[in-house]
């Protein structure tokens, strides 16, 4: 509710009513205004409410049927109607036949007939009209349905793209404390024993600094695959024969730089059938993959490499 | 001076708005004057069938003089007519059939007011839409002195009254939206003055009396009138809803009077009834603000009471007067949606900052204009003037035979639709 400012006791209606407008305004929002939304009402209401089945046209072909009958003729039905005739002339001589025309018929069961058709329609008029004088009733309930249909359906997917923003950036933030939390752990299981420097390359500072590989060394995992794995990854090289100044560690590095994240050695040209980046040769044997790429460096994914379990050679540099 | 109060009912129990108006007015203008009050012997305004008997009796010290109604009204047919005179075009002999229907018809009290003329200074005939009025002030143009009451509804806009309104020599009216209505509908320039209506505001009332004798201990608004879908109450019943779901700490809303329309059960909504002025008084003085759901009304007496009482108003921003006299008074605030009527709520809560300030402003407003003293010097000084002003001319005559019927006269909802709308804001 708004919070009224009135310095003294000189207040003023008008002023005071257009702070309520202004904060209605600022309540419903700028984006739409009560005739932006009976646009949007009238107009484009598909584009809100899909398929949902209400009409955009529904309104206007409301009002379209909105037509007042018109009266019923009106006659006064007397005994002397059937009698009746603009020659007075006429009308004389009718009046003196009238006992004779009884001997045939009866007419005094025609005239009391018609007197009744004539309250029948009447009647019947009276209750059309009351009909007709809902009608705006009913224009206005579906007016103003399709009105509050509109306004939810805004809001729907208003709220719908909040809800998926907000889904990503909790996605985000758990992702960022997950591996947040993995550094912690990482860097107190490290500080008793520092990380062997033996198997870092000359860029070992940007490589070895990654948590995979002090961690694995700090295991006493050695920098290439556990002794049970059946083949080595990587191109088939044995990490045991990698040595820092050895030319064709080089060129592998060299290699694995120009890979981008995400991109695994299958999926690069001249890379090897079927092998798989991440994979990596678990204690039993078993190939297993990995999520995460492994040359990603902020940490996301990273964490689901195989630390501590005898990550293969690729896994401890990248 | 003697002077005829001449009105559709009249009794100490009748509450509608002309009628008690009348009532206020004749009695204090007995203190002045010498004051009849000539009426029907009816009770209900639906039908006006007869349930007093015809003659005389005192009433609070003014004379009464009661005429049969000849024919009860059929509300079927009054409607019926209604309908073609209000909507559709129509002819000058559909308009008197229309009012002949509409009453109370007491051909017997426009005879004793036609007889009278010589005896009576002034007639002062309330309501120009009834029979009374129409058949009176046509009887003795030159005496009459007309208190409207007229709303924004289209019964304003049936031809034949733009003679009687213009005939009659002087116009008591209620507010300057009415003033302007019936300028606009007539084209009346004679003399007439907004007047308005005072009320009997006791010194000293006991909110705590009534907080204590209907056991109310929240803080509430409060609605003094009929109950009634015609007063605007299924939409504050609608309105008060939404907003105690908005705020459940907010006012409750507390109802007097006569209940037409079914109250909803609600735990904030209270009935308390029919109340005598003093409890009524009471129960206003207690509230936070009082809430006018109309959207017709010609002069809300509740309004000024309320104003009278220190306590401000809500109004329905729909109805011009009391849009323009809530403007005027700086007594309030009005809505014209539910947004309008929950914030404008939440701002008149008795803790606020402006429901103080307004009460005050509005209790100076009622003292200004509408305290008894001022109302009477009104009616004094009127009378006065058109003793010392000639009368106008006689009465436009009503059209011959043929003329009568003819289908010449537009819808009255259009005419009045015609005239420009809005409070009149000085």
């Amino acid at each position: 509710m708004a919070d009224f400012h009135v310095r003294s006791d000189s207040v003023d209606v008008e002023q005071i009513m257009g702070q309520i407008r202004t904060r209605i305004r600022e309540k419903r929002g700028a984006d739409y205004t009560e005739a932006e939304l009976q646009h949007l009402a009238s107009v484009k209401l598909e584009r809100f409410l899909d398929s949902r089945g209400v009409r955009s046209t529904l309104v206007e072909a409301f009002r379209k049927t909105r037509v007042a009958s018109p009266e019923p003729a009106s006659y006064e039905f007397t005994d002397e109607t059937l009698f009746e005739s603009p020659r007075p002339w006429l009308r004389k001589v009718r009046r003196w036949l009238a006992p004779i025309l009884r001997l045939f018929i009866n007419p005094d069961r025609l005239s009391a007939a018609l007197r009744v058709q004539k309250e029948v329609n009447a009647d019947f008029h009276r209750r059309f009209r009351a009909r007709e004088e809902m009608d705006p009733l009913y224009y206005e309930v579906v007016h103003n349905l399709v009105l509050e249909i509109t306004r939810l359906g805004i809001d729907v997917q208003n709220l719908k793209m909040r809800v998926e923003s907000l889904s990503s950036r909790l996605d985000f933030d758990e992702r960022r404390g997950r591996s947040l939390e993995g550094l912690v752990e990482r860097r107190g299981s490290e500080s008793p024993r520092p990380p062997d420097p033996g198997p870092r390359g000359p860029d070992g500072a940007r490589y070895g600094s990654g948590p995979r590989v002090t961690e694995a060394q700090s295991h006493g995992a050695p920098a290439g695959p556990v002794a049970a794995s059946p083949a080595p990854l990587g191109g088939g090289l044995a990490p045991q024969e990698a040595r820092p100044d050895d030319p064709r560690d080089r060129r592998r590095r060299r290699r694995r730089r120009r890979r981008r994240p995400g991109q695994n050695l299958a999926s690069m040209p001249g890379g090897p059938q079927g092998a798989v980046s991440g994979a990596h040769s678990t204690g039993d044997g078993r190939s297993q993959t990995g999520d995460a790429a492994p040359t990603s460096d902020d940490g996301d994914g990273g964490d689901d490499g195989p630390e501590g379990n005898g990550g293969g050679p690729e896994d401890t540099h990248q | 001076m003697k002077l005829a109060v001449v009105v559709q009912r009249y009794g100490a129990d009748i509450n509608g708005g002309a009628e008690l108006h009348a009532r206020y007015i004749a009695e204090h203008l007995a203190r002045h004057a010498e004051v009849e009050v000539l009426t029907t012997c009816a009770r209900d305004y639906i039908t006006w069938k007869n349930e007093w008997p015809p003659g005389e009796e005192r009433i609070n010290g003014v004379r009464v003089r009661r005429f049969a109604v000849a024919k009860p009204r059929d509300p079927r047919d009054f409607g019926h007519r209604s309908q073609i005179v209000f909507d559709h075009p129509h002819s000058v002999a559909d308009e008197l059939a229309w009012l002949e229907s509409e009453g109370p018809t007491s051909p017997d009290l426009v005879r004793h007011v036609a007889r009278t003329e010589a005896e009576v200074d002034f007639f002062v005939f309330f309501s120009y839409r009834y029979y009374h009025s129409w058949h009176g002030i046509r009887a003795v143009p030159g005496k009459a002195v007309l208190v409207p009451t007229a709303e924004r509804d289209p019964a304003a806009g049936v031809s034949i009254f733009g003679p009687v309104l213009r005939g009659a020599r002087a116009l008591m009216f209620n507010s300057f939206e009415e003033r302007a209505l019936i300028e606009g509908v007539s084209g009346r320039t004679g003399p007439g003055v907004v007047v308005g209506v005072g009320s009997e505001i006791p010194d000293q009332p006991q909110p705590a009396r009534f907080r204590r004798k209907f056991d109310v201990k929240r803080p509430f608004a409060i609605y003094v009138g009929r109950i009634d879908e015609n007063k605007g109450c299924r939409e504050l019943f609608d309105y008060f809803g939404r907003y105690a779901a908005m705020n459940p700490r907010g006012l409750d809303l507390v109802l007097v009077g006569s209940k037409v329309l079914e109250v909803p059960s609600h735990p904030r909504i209270r009935y308390v009834g029919f109340l005598p002025d003093e409890d009524k008084f009471d129960a206003i003085a207690a509230s936070d603000t009082l809430i006018m759901p109309s959207r017709y009304e010609s002069l809300s007496m509740v309004a000024l009471e309320a104003w009278a009482l220190g306590r401000p108003v809500l109004a329905n921003g729909h109805c011009d007067v009391l849009r323009g006299q809530v403007t005027r008074g700086n007594g309030g605030l009005y809505y014209e949606s539910f947004e309008e009527f929950a914030e404008a709520l939440y701002a008149l809560e008795g803790a606020g900052p402006i429901g103080g300030p307004f009460g005050r402003n509005g209790r100076e407003f009622f003292r200004q204009h509408y305290a008894w003293p001022v109302i009477e010097r009104k009616y004094l000084d009127m009378f006065d003037r058109l003793s010392r002003e000639p009368a106008a001319g006689p009465i436009d005559k009503i059209p011959g035979w043929m003329a009568r019927r003819k289908r010449d006269r537009p819808p009255a909802a259009a005419v009045v639709g015609a005239v420009k709308a809005g409070p009149v804001v000085h």
